[in-house]
């Protein structure tokens, strides 16, 4: 067994309420931090490691430590929990199951961030989830975790969880602010960067909700401990939610050192590929991130085998590697069509982009017409091309990072699976009636050689 | 005439204590879910009436609510199935069931039945891929879905409004 932070009591009976959990020992890390003073705690999470479980990846800590601290005016920590990247279901189960965990890490997050009021943004469709935190909150607050002068410490803080409305671009920390603010989802030109500038002007720090959870145990075991687990620059535990043609879909929290074949075909994780097919290609971080075929994200192209880690995962950068992301792992098996799955991708972000930004607003859109030209067999060679020069010019052209979240997912998938693109054109007819299948993509690959791009 | 009862209008002012001093605006995505619950959609006359409680501008809640493809701009049925069709659902059959629904309800995405009971939507990626195919009605999710699962949810859906009735 791995070693499990924070999924390790899930399963106890009424842990959802605050008798249970804190007999199991909850709620100790707001009794310690409250004891040392706030910068002390941010030094903590440093020690740690912990990097940005929403995605980005970026190290905690430092984050905090760039919160602007003007005289007089209040600061704001925001919980992202607006979870809307296809393949990424973690959050939600953390929250629905273990609701005080959440609760307690953002205490002692808000007090390391000299935050006395802080806010959930959570999407609008996960509509039973507030009732389950706002139960946590009065908990927390009747037993004194939360409300004014907490364990006659001086410190005071209001939990309020807001619901967004159906938006993905709103989990952008800049959208999510504007959407805080009763506005639309439209991302902000940075600088200035949340930290200075936030919700109302305000200094703010927007962290994901497994993020903030991981502060409980980093703050009970202390920094150091907590970077002991995992390997390199990829500390402690990873919630990763598996989905797609597995036998165990569901949400894992694992340790950065288990490969990435135990973790689909072992029976702890995944359970290996259902109906007894054959590993096809996975997204293993989220839609936004690059599909890889089997060979490739099995082993790197150096022939290493790959693990599931923040540097393992990019190994060879997009040309043979992808990203953690958000842990959101999707698995197709060989039945599944690289170019259909591409194409409801991109429908996603068509439907998602916030219309700013033309490279991404009518790109968008274009890739998801070509995409689905080609799926239904009325493509053009030099559609492939079209597609590659359109994705390349949203990437690195627009306000926020949803435009390149949109190109990726197509390069990779005309990168790796080119193949399969072209026999949509060539064997239109047949394209309607079966899939290319497996093909070459999980034969071994010749090493070492090049990377071909 | 469009009006919030006097516990509803409690909790609006509950909901606009949550946020800074002069910033009421800040709750107008939780005020039109309210609304939205409470009337069943939002029509020009509710969000008129949502710009009056928070003292905004009538414009300001339009482009909130058109932005959002939570709030419905139109009635809608008494029973919203959101079916997702994202990638990972996609691959599970969503397909097939958005096909299934339609068929059993005679109605297309987007439509509603002629007895106002059921409105078939389709749905990018819900946070349930791993419990696919799936749909969101109204509060909650519906995972797993099979033909049989959906029969079985339309059949109790029209019992449940017969009872109601
Ligand atoms: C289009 C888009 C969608 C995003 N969605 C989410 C999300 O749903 N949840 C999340 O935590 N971060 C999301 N992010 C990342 C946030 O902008 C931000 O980096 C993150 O909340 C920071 O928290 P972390 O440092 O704890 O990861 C998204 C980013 C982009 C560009
Ligand atoms: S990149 Fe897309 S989603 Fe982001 S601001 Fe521009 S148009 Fe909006
Ligand atoms: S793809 Fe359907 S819930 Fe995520």
């Amino acid at each position: 067994m791995g070693i499990k932070l924070l999924l390790e009591n899930a399963h106890i009976e009424g842990i959802r309420y605050f008798d249970a959990y804190r007999k199991n020992g909850g709620y100790r890390s707001v009794e310690k931090a409250l004891k040392m003073a706030p910068d002390e705690v941010v030094e903590e999470v440093k020690k740690s490691g912990l990097r940005g479980r929403g995605g980005a990846g970026f190290p905690t800590g430092m984050k905090w430590s760039f919160i602007a601290k003007p005289e007089g005016v209040p600061r704001h920590l925001v919980c992202n929990a607006d979870e809307s990247e296809p393949g990424t279901f973690k959050d939600r189960y953390l929250m629905e199951f273990l609701p005080h965990l959440l609760i307690e890490g953002l205490i002692v997050s808000s007090y390391a961030l000299g935050s006395n009021v802080t806010y959930i943004y959570i999407r609008g469709e996960y509509a039973w989830i507030p009732d389950i935190l706002e139960q946590a909150i009065e908990e927390a607050r009747a037993n004194g975790f939360l409300g004014k002068n907490i364990l006659n410490t001086g410190f005071d803080c209001e939990i309020y969880v807001q619901r967004g409305a159906g938006a993905y671009i709103c989990g952008e920390e800049t959208a999510l602010i504007e959407s805080l603010e009763g506005k639309r989802g439209n991302p902000r030109i940075k600088p200035p960067f949340p930290a200075v500038k936030g919700a109302w002007d305000r200094p703010t720090v927007v962290n994901n909700v497994e993020t903030l959870a991981a502060v409980v145990p980093i703050i009970n075991m202390g920094g150091e401990e907590y970077a002991k687990i995992g390997v390199g620059r990829s500390t402690g535990t990873k919630l990763i939610s598996a989905c797609g043609n597995i036998n165990k879909p569901g949400v894992y929290e694992i340790d950065m050192t288990i490969s990435v074949e135990e973790f689909i075909y072992s029976d702890e994780w995944c359970g290996g590929i259902k109906n007894g097919k054959r590993l096809k290609a996975c997204i293993p971080g989220g839609s936004s991130v690059p599909i890889l075929p089997a060979n490739l994200l099995l082993k790197t192209a150096k022939g290493e085998q790959r693990i599931m880690n923040y540097e393992s995962l990019s190994d060879g950068g997009f040309a043979t590697g992808t990203m953690m992301g958000s842990g959101g792992f999707i698995v197709l098996d060989e039945d599944q069509c690289v170019v259909k799955h591409t194409y409801t991708l991109a429908r996603f972000y068509r439907h998602e982009s916030c219309g700013q930004c033309s490279p991404c607003r009518e790109g968008t859109g274009w890739m998801e017409k070509l995409l689905l030209r080609l799926d239904q067999g009325q493509g053009k060679m030099s559609d492939i091309d079209l597609l590659w020069d359109i994705q390349s010019k949203i990437e690195g052209n627009t306000i926020c990072p949803l435009g390149d979240a949109a190109a990726w997912p197509v390069a990779a998938a005309i990168r790796h699976f080119r193949d399969e693109f072209e026999w949509h054109i060539t064997n239109a007819a047949e394209a309607q009636t079966r899939n290319f299948g497996l093909a070459h993509y999980a034969d071994p690959l010749p090493v070492p050689e090049p990377a071909v791009v | 005439m469009i009006q919030f009862s006097q516990e509803q209008l409690d909790k609006v002012n509950r909901i606009i204590a949550r946020y800074p001093q002069g910033k009421q605006k800040s709750a107008l995505l939780p005020v039109l879910h309210l609304a939205q619950d409470v009337f069943g959609w939002l029509s020009t006359e509710t969000m008129d009436y949502v710009a009056t409680l928070l003292n905004i501008e009538p414009i300001e809640v339009y482009e909130v609510a058109t932005f959002y493809t939570m709030y419905n701009l139109k009635p809608v049925g008494k029973y919203v199935f959101e079916v997702c069709q994202t990638g990972p659902c996609m691959i599970q059959g969503s397909d097939d069931i958005i096909a299934y629904i339609g068929e059993k309800l005679d109605i297309k995405p987007g439509e509603t039945t002629a007895d106002g009971l059921f409105t078939l939507k389709t749905a990018e990626c819900l946070g349930a891929c791993g419990y696919a195919p799936m749909m969101q009605m109204g509060k909650f999710y519906k995972e797993h879905l099979t033909k049989e699962k959906v029969d079985a949810i339309i059949a109790e859906c029209r019992s449940q409004a017969l009872v109601n009735q």
